[in-house]
C-alpha cells in the first residue's frame, strides 16, 4: 500500500483560516478507502507555522508529499491526495 | 456551516482580525475610524464579486458586519446615516453592547421561502405518477414536462415527498428558522428573515445555519482591547470547551500563554465557577426534589434556562437558581480583586445577553467568542505553538471540565449527591439543541419526568457546538475529555476551591 505523507501548518493564520477544516477533511478521506482502486496509507501531520504568510499573505499551507499548496481548502487538497493515491499504485 | 470552512467562516474572521488589529494600533486620542471603511476595501478587494451579484453591495455588508462587531447597531438604508456614526462613543472600556445582539443584516438575506413543497429537474413525469394519487388538496398536477405543485393549494403535509419513486419532490425550509428551536425567526415585509426578539434566547444558532452570512452578533472585542491598552487589569475567564479549538498544537497552557501575550493580566477556568455551580445544583436537587419541586433542571447554560422560562412559565422554579459557572467565576474574581475588569471567554453568544442581566452586569464585563479571540491573536500575530505552557490559576475538577459535552453538567451533578447521598437515585433526562429541550419539557410538564435531573443545552453536542467554536464537535469533545481527565480532583465535591493569588 502506498504512503503518502501530508503536512498541515496548524499555525495561528492558517488555523484562522479553516487548517483544522482540512485536517478533518483529509481525516474523512479514509471512509473512500473502499472505493479507492489502489487503497493509501494518508499519514497526516499538522506542523508549526511554515513562516510563508509573512511575506504573502496565502494560507493556509499544506504540502502534499513536498508539495506545497496555497491558499489551500479542504477541496483542493483532497483532490491532491486522490489524484496522488491512484497515480502512485497505477 | 456547521463543521465546515466556508466563505463564510472566512469573512466573519476577517471582520474580527481587522476589528481588533485596529483597537490594538489606534491612537487612543486620535482614532480615525476611516480605517474601517479601507478594511471593507481589503476584505473584499478588486472590481470583481466573489460572493455576491456587485462587490459594492460585499462591501456594504462588510461594513455591517464591522459595525456590529464594534458593538454597534445596524443601520438603516432607507436614510442617509454615515458609516462611522456612533464609533467614537463605542471606542472605550465601558461596555457599550446592546439589545438586539443577534441581528438579521436584511439586504443581505435571501428571504428563503418559509416552508415550500417543490418538483425538482429529477421529475420523469412517469406514467404513475404517485404524487397525484396522494395529495390530499389536488394541488399536484402533470404538466408538460414535469409534475407541478400548485403552492396556493398545497398544505406541506409531505405525502408527494415520500410517494415519488425518484426524489423529485423535495421539502425545504430557512436554514435559520429550522436552527432556531425558539421558534424565533419571522418575516418582514419584503420576506427576509426577522427575529422576534421577545423570543429569540440568542443562542446564535442560525447565524451558523445561514448560509447567506445574513445574520451576525455582535461583539465586545473592541471594548476588551481599549481596556488592554488603557493599561487595565483585566482577568480572563475561559469555558472549559476552550481545549483544542485553536489548533491541534495550541495546547491548553500555550492558548494561556497567548491569552496572556494580548495583555490580559491573569486566566482562570470557568470549570472551577461550574464545581461551584455542582455544589449548588447538587444540594437543591437534594433539598427540593420530589417535595418543592417535582424536577430540577440545569441552570448553566442560559438560553435553555431562558426558553425553559419563557415557554413553561409554570415551570420556572424547577430550573435552578444557581449562578452560572460564568457568573460565580467572575464573582470569585472580583470580591477578591475589586478593581479587575473580567472577560469571559466561550464559545457562546448567550452569555453574552446573560452578561447584560443587571445582576450579572457587575461582575462580567465584557463576553467574547473562541473565534473573536482567534481574531485578536491573528491581529498581534501570536504564534501559539512557539510560546511556552503556561498553567491555568485555579484546577477545575475533572467534572466541571466536561461541563462543556452534553451530559457533562448532569454527571457533575449527579456525582457530587451520590458522594452525599450514596442511596439516593437520581434518574437524569438530557436534551441538546432547543428542539430537544422543547420535547423534554413537555414530558417534564405532563408529569413524566419526576423525581428527575433535567439537562438542557441549546447547542448541539453541548457547549463545545457553540457558534462561538471552531472545532468540529468529535474532535473538540475528545480535546475537552482528555484535559478533564488530567485534572487532579475527580469530582466538584474533591475541589478545595482555594482562593485567588494576591
Amino acid at each position: 500500500m502506498g504512503i503518502i505523507h501530508v503536512e498541515v501548518c496548524a499555525g495561528t493564520h492558517c488555523t484562522m483560516m479553516g487548517a483544522m477544516n482540512i485536517l478533518d477533511a483529509i481525516h474523512s478521506l479514509e471512509e473512500l478507502q473502499h472505493q479507492m482502486e489502489n487503497p493509501c496509507d494518508i499519514r497526516v501531520e499538522a506542523v508549526p507555522c511554515m513562516n510563508l504568510c509573512r511575506e504573502q499573505v496565502h494560507g493556509p499551507f499544506v504540502r502534499v508529499e513536498g508539495e506545497l499548496i496555497s491558499h489551500a481548502e479542504s477541496e483542493s487538497v483532497m483532490a491532491a491526495i486522490m489524484a496522488r493515491c491512484q497515480c502512485r499504485n497505477a | 456551516m456547521r463543521g465546515l470552512f466556508t466563505p463564510i467562516t472566512k469573512i466573519r474572521r476577517q471582520v474580527f482580525t481587522e476589528v481588533a488589529k485596529y483597537a490594538f494600533e489606534r491612537d487612543l486620542e486620535n482614532s480615525d475610524f476611516n480605517y474601517f471603511y479601507e478594511s471593507s476595501y481589503r476584505i473584499i478587494p478588486g472590481e470583481v464579486a466573489t460572493y455576491r451579484d456587485s462587490v459594492f453591495k460585499e462591501r456594504a455588508i462588510i461594513r455591517e458586519r464591522i459595525r456590529l462587531a464594534l458593538g454597534l447597531p445596524l443601520r438603516t438604508t432607507t436614510s442617509h446615516q454615515p458609516f462611522t456614526q456612533g464609533m467614537d462613543e463605542c471606542a472605550t472600556s465601558e461596555k457599550k453592547l446592546d439589545m438586539p445582539l443577534v441581528n438579521v443584516i436584511p439586504f443581505a438575506c435571501e428571504a428563503c421561502p418559509t416552508d415550500r413543497v417543490q418538483v425538482s429537474d429529477n421529475c420523469r413525469k412517469c406514467l404513475a405518477h404517485p404524487c397525484t394519487t396522494v395529495c390530499p388538496v389536488n394541488a399536484v398536477s402533470i404538466g408538460k414536462h414535469a409534475a407541478i405543485i400548485d403552492q396556493d393549494k398545497c398544505i406541506k403535509c409531505g405525502r408527494c415527498v415520500e410517494a415519488c419513486p425518484y426524489q423529485a419532490i423535495l421539502r425545504f425550509g430557512r436554514p435559520c428558522a429550522q436552527a432556531c428551536g425558539a421558534k424565533a425567526i419571522d418575516s418582514d415585509d419584503l420576506g427576509r428573515a426577522k427575529i422576534n426578539q421577545d423570543k429569540c434566547v440568542s443562542c446564535g444558532l442560525c447565524i451558523v445555519a445561514c448560509p447567506f452570512a445574513a445574520i451576525a452578533d455582535k461583539s465586545e472585542i473592541f471594548q476588551l482591547i481599549t481596556a488592554i491598552r488603557t493599561g487595565q487589569k483585566v482577568f480572563a475567564a475561559i469555558a472549559p470547551s476552550f481545549v483544542g479549538q485553536f489548533g491541534p498544537l495550541a495546547t491548553p497552557g500555550k492558548i494561556v500563554s497567548g491569552i496572556k501575550a494580548l495583555g490580559i493580566t491573569r486566566v482562570i477556568e470557568v470549570g472551577w465557577g461550574a464545581d461551584v455551580g455542582s455544589l449548588h445544583e447538587a444540594e437543591e436537587f437534594l433539598r427540593d426534589v420530589p417535595d418543592a419541586k417535582p424536577f430540577l433542571g440545569t441552570s448553566c447554560c442560559t438560553s435553555w434556562a431562558l426558553f425553559a422560562r419563557q415557554t413553561q412559565p409554570g415551570l420556572s422554579h424547577c430550573i435552578a437558581q444557581t449562578h452560572t459557572p460564568m457568573v460565580a467565576s467572575a464573582q470569585k474574581i472580583k470580591q477578591e480583586h475589586p478593581d479587575a475588569k473580567v472577560v469571559f471567554i466561550g464559545p457562546c453568544v448567550a452569555k453574552k445577553l446573560e452578561a447584560l442581566d443587571d445582576e450579572v452586569r457587575p461582575y462580567v464585563d465584557y463576553v467574547i467568542t473562541f473565534e473573536e479571540l482567534m481574531g485578536l491573536f491573528s491581529a498581534r500575530q501570536i504564534e501559539l505553538s512557539d510560546l511556552p505552557e503556561t498553567d491555568l490559576e485555579t484546577q477545575a475538577s475533572r467534572d466541571g471540565r466536561t461541563y462543556a459535552v452534553a451530559g457533562g453538567v448532569a454527571q457533575a451533578v449527579v456525582n457530587v449527591i451520590k458522594a452525599t447521598d450514596p442511596g439516593r437515585d437520581v434518574p437524569v433526562t438530557k436534551a441538546d439543541t432547543l428542539h430537544e429541550c422543547r420535547k423534554m419539557l413537555a414530558l417534564a410538564k405532563a408529569g413524566k419526568l419526576n423525581g428527575h435531573l433535567l439537562e438542557g443545552m441549546a447547542c448541539p453536542g453541548g457547549c463545545v457546538g457553540g457558534p462561538g467554536t471552531m472545532s468540529q464537535i468529535p474532535r473538540a469533545s475528545s480535546a475537552v475529555k482528555a484535559f478533564a481527565q488530567a485534572s487532579p480532583y475527580q469530582t466538584a465535591g474533591d475541589n478545595t476551591l482555594e482562593a485567588l493569588a494576591p
